[in-house]
């Protein structure tokens, strides 16, 4: 966890794992050379949680449940954390969080560690769905380590509900060898859509990015929820609705294989995308639109309470985060893992946009989730 | 005719000959072969989620079924003979079972149980600090629903398809009426509560959508599946549909062989 | 003995009669209440006494246009396609190649329908049979998340249920009739549209309403294949209470399906006891 005693430099750490990252050594290979190997040894004898022994790994059990977003995460991190506790993870994908509130609403949702955004954390905690975080359980969290704007939504009335995971933006990305010229606002997005791009293009099936986008076609709030400015957005997208490839926030399959060439698209996965692709290009509307911070918190009633938070202290543990991070490409606000990342990962243009794009961006409103008519203009929109 | 025919089952079959295919690959992509490998089959052999979620299905799916032939059984003997009010009320009921999409029974269920639930909850946790939840047993009783029902009219039309001189025949000799249900009744509709079992077992073993409503925190193999959809699928899910479809085959092959072995050969 | 009789039957019917009332009746009953009350302030569901869902069920519209359209298209294109299948099966097939060229047409059956939606798009994809097309010199045909798509995957799904029910109809009929009529000198068309098809028609009748009953509830296939374009009444339902929790306008929704549902297949039946292809026991009653 003291990152200057590695006994590696950082820069050789950073090569090894972008080695193990490829595929080109494997992950016994990374673990000895980088003196990680030793390092979760000592640590599995400091943490009796971390511990890979068969009698303590019975201590928070054989599996843990994880209701996360598409591709926000290393696979391989799971792997090492059931080697390392005897637990496995088990992954649940959803979309949009209203999704997830539904789920945990209709009560018995089975999960012990979801991942809400900014945003919702007020709504879980009044409906009385999320326990407040026991901080004992998470040696690796630092709260001195975040950045505050990132990290503010977690605590609802003083207490720690929600330990951050990562932020990010929420811009389009394209295919550039089918396009004219790059994208650089909202109005061309769905301009093009409706033109050039007709049946290529792809919005999320998630009320508060694709209506919000919709707004910021007209210059509006990103939360709006005025009914003159949502009856605009809403006409918009019903207009574009025939153009469109599909509503779904699963949208790198058809985008990598060429049958989508636009999207909606959050940070991480435009650069994904980018990296293997390079002619996939990502860029943020100049009108504005989201920026985000994701949280890690724990469900009433969490059915492995115990490995919920095994899960989540190895999780933010810096150098499992920072594998995650070269992994799903998303920013971290925690310091410490920023200090292991390569420069060119944070000064990347689509991670780290320009201040003047930054400052036009909007964190989500409470309000979103619960307007009654952001969501019945959502289904309708759907439906249509 | 036979070219029509062939058409079909390439029709048929191109799907899963795909899938069958792209379980090979040794790649991560599900959609993609690139080189081969067995590997994923060892991946979902392994994956204790798979094997959880076989599991919960094939419990729920057994439990559902087993309760259904025998409730359902025992309503078609009732119904068999009746007339009147009774009887068209039980008509309605399994009319409207079998009818109501999957979809608006998952809903119903969910929405009336979690209302019953939290009216109860907070009264059964002071008494016996135990809650009800959906799970395993909301599962079973949606799914016996419609399997109920299903067993209901299998049976009834066996009953009335049979011979009742046999019956009378049978307590004309002296037996009393559980002997009778027992050496006569029963053997003659055995095949149709079998049916009935295995339909219910096969509906239950394969449903999503009542799942997805109903199914708490419990994972059955379609809801696995459809979650893994979801997360970017690897070959993994692949292997997995090869397998259960390959067992279900070998099962088909055995029961064919003993069947043979057992039975008379047909005359016609 | 028959006061005795009438505790056996209640106590017969004592299970069943205690699962309809718990898990048919009482759900029904509350989804009624609930589709006139309102959505909660966070969602869910709000006690009220209003006919808003209702009033707003025209928001809806372009689903049950989509079901109502697309359920009887794709029976429609499954008997067309099974019943070519079942009659070559019934009648032209020899009996040793039957039962296991029957098998062959339920073992799709048994890999879920998930995986079997899923290898569609792949094929109706970009790199699917649209690329082949494009290499035959076809164009830019695109397939996937189009109606089309959900027909084919329907079609696909349901086949095997529309086979069975024809075939049993068709292997009942005594071949004697159709040689006596060649004997007679009717051509074979003839023999056909005037003896097989209308002995067949229980099975058709059969296989057509449990493929329309359960397309009027799917969900999946136009989920996976329609990429959220192609909308059923079940999609808007799953949007509701899965996504924006409107669990009111839910119930409302759901009662008017099942209203739909009851109307169409009660219809369906008189027609067919008119035009004689129901026995007493047809469908599933």
């Amino acid at each position: 966890m003291k990152n200057d005693e590695t006994p590696i430099t950082r820069q050789k750490f950073m090569e090894e794992l972008r080695r193990y990252q490829k595929g080109s050594v494997t992950r016994r290979h990374f673990l000895g050379v980088t003196g990680l190997g030793t390092a979760m040894a000592v640590l599995g004898g400091a943490m009796p949680m971390l511990h890979p022994g068969r009698a303590l790994a019975g201590d928070i059990g054989d599996r843990v449940i994880l209701a996360t977003w598409p591709n926000y995460h290393d696979p391989e991190n799971f792997e090492i954390f059931r080697e390392q506790t005897g637990a496995a993870v088990q992954v649940n994908v959803f979309g949009s969080n209203e999704e997830m509130l539904a789920k945990l609403q209709a009560g018995g949702s089975g999960w012990d560690v979801f991942v809400p955004t900014n945003y919702t954390i007020t709504t879980y905690v009044e409906a009385d769905l999320i326990e407040p975080l026991d901080l004992s359980k998470l040696p690796n969290y630092d709260a001195s380590a975040f950045e505050a704007r990132f990290a503010d939504a977690g605590t609802v009335g003083g207490k720690l509900y929600a330990v951050p995971k990562n932020w990010g933006t929420t811009g389009m990305s394209w295919d550039s060898s089918k396009a004219k010229a790059p994208f650089t606002s909202w109005k061309e997005f769905f301009d093009v859509t409706m033109g050039d791009f007709s049946g290529r293009t792809i919005v999320h099936d998630y009320q508060l990015t694709t209506i919000g986008n919709a707004l910021k076609y007209f210059g509006y709030s990103f939360n709006s929820i005025d009914p003159k400015e949502l009856a605009d957005a809403e006409k918009l997208l019903i207009e574009v609705k025939p153009h469109l490839f599909a509503i779904t926030s699963d949208y790198q399959p058809p985008m990598r294989n060429g049958d989508a060439w636009l999207t909606m698209c959050w940070t991480g996965e435009g650069k994904q995308m980018n990296r293997d692709m390079p002619e996939i290009q990502f860029a943020l509307g100049k009108e504005g639109g989201e920026i985000w911070s994701d949280y890690y918190a724990v469900p009433k009633n969490a059915p492995h309470r115990e490995a919920a938070y095994a899960l989540i202290n190895f999780l933010i543990d810096p150098q499992v985060n920072a594998r995650e991070a070269l992994a799903h490409g998303f920013p971290v606000a925690d310091a410490r893992v920023n200090a292991l990342l390569p420069e060119e990962l944070l000064n990347d243009p689509i991670l780290h946009p320009a201040a003047d794009l930054l400052d036009a961006l909007e964190f989500g409103a409470a309000a979103t989730l619960t307007d009654p008519n952001r969501a019945e203009l959502m289904a309708r929109f759907k439906s249509a | 005719m036979r070219l029509y025919a062939l058409a079909v089952y390439a029709f048929l079959y191109l799907p899963i000959g795909i899938i069958a295919l792209f379980s090979f690959s040794a790649g991560r992509n599900a959609s993609q072969m690139q080189g081969f490998s067995t590997q994923w089959y060892g991946r979902a052999l392994s994956n204790p989620f798979v094997i959880d979620a076989l599991k919960t299905s094939a419990g729920i799916a057994l439990t559902s079924a087993v309760l259904a032939s025998v409730f359902g059984t025992l309503a078609a003997l009732a119904l068999s003979g009746m007339k009147g009010r009774w009887r068209a009320l039980f008509d309605a009921l399994i009319y409207i079972a079998v009818m109501i999409p999957g979809i608006v029974i998952g809903i119903a269920t969910l929405i009336a149980l979690v209302t019953v639930f939290n009216a109860l909850n907070p009264w059964l946790a002071a008494a016996t600090g135990w809650q009800l939840s959906m799970g395993a047993g909301s599962l079973v009783a949606a799914h016996g629903l419609f399997t109920m029902s299903l067993v209901i009219i299998l049976v009834r039309a066996r009953i009335e398809g049979m011979d009742r001189a046999l019956i009378e025949a049978s307590s004309d000799l002296g037996a009393g009426p559980l002997a009778t249900f027992r050496q006569v009744t029963l053997p003659l509709l055995a095949p149709a509560i079998l049916a009935g079992f295995l339909l219910s077992f096969t509906f239950s073993f394969d449903d999503f959508i009542i799942a997805f409503f109903v199914a708490g925190s419990e994972t059955t193999l379609p809801i696995y599946i459809f979650s893994s959809i979801r997360r970017g699928v690897t070959p993994e899910i692949n292997a997995i549909g090869t397998m259960v479809m390959a067992a279900s085959l070998l099962m088909l092959v055995i029961a064919q062989l003993t069947l043979r072995r057992g039975g008379t050969p047909k005359d016609q | 003995m028959a006061i005795s009789q009438r505790a056996a039957r209640a106590l017969l019917l004592g299970p069943a009669g205690l699962w309809y009332a718990g898990l048919l009746v009482l759900p029904l009953v509350v989804v009624l209440v609930y589709s006139f009350g309102e959505r909660g302030a966070a969602g869910g569901y709000a006690p009220a006494f209003t006919f808003a869902q209702y009033a707003n069920l025209g928001a809806r519209w372009t689903a049950f246009q989509n079901t109502l359209l697309l359920a009887p298209a794709g029976t429609l294109a499954a008997l067309l396609i099974a019943y070519p299948l079942a009659y070559f099966l019934a009648v032209r097939v020899r009996e040793r190649w039957r039962t296991l060229l029957l098998v062959l047409v339920i073992v799709p059956f048994w890999t879920s329908i998930l995986i079997r939606s899923y290898a569609w798009i792949f094929l109706l994809g970009g790199r699917g049979i649209p690329h082949l097309l494009a290499e035959l010199g076809m164009g830019d045909i695109r397939l996937i998340n189009t109606p089309f798509a959900v027909l084919v995957g329907i079609v696909y799904g349901y086949l095997p249920l529309m086979v069975f029910p024809i075939y049993v109809s068709l292997e009942k009929l005594d071949k004697r009739l159709l040689e006596a009529a060649g004997d007679l000198g009717a051509p074979p068309w003839r023999s056909f549209l005037q003896i097989t098809l209308p002995l067949s028609l229980p099975g058709v009748a059969t296989g057509s309403m449990l493929v329309f009953i359960l397309l009027m509830g799917e969900y999946l296939i136009p989920q996976m294949l329609g990429g959220g374009k192609v909308f059923f009444v079940g999609n808007a339902l799953v949007d509701l209470f899965l996504q924006s929790r409107n669990w009111a306008f839910g119930s409302a929704m759901s009662v008017t399906l099942v209203a739909v549902m009851l109307v169409t297949v009660t219809l369906y039946m008189r027609f067919l006891k008119r035009i004689g292809a129901a026995r007493d026991d047809v469908g599933l009653m």
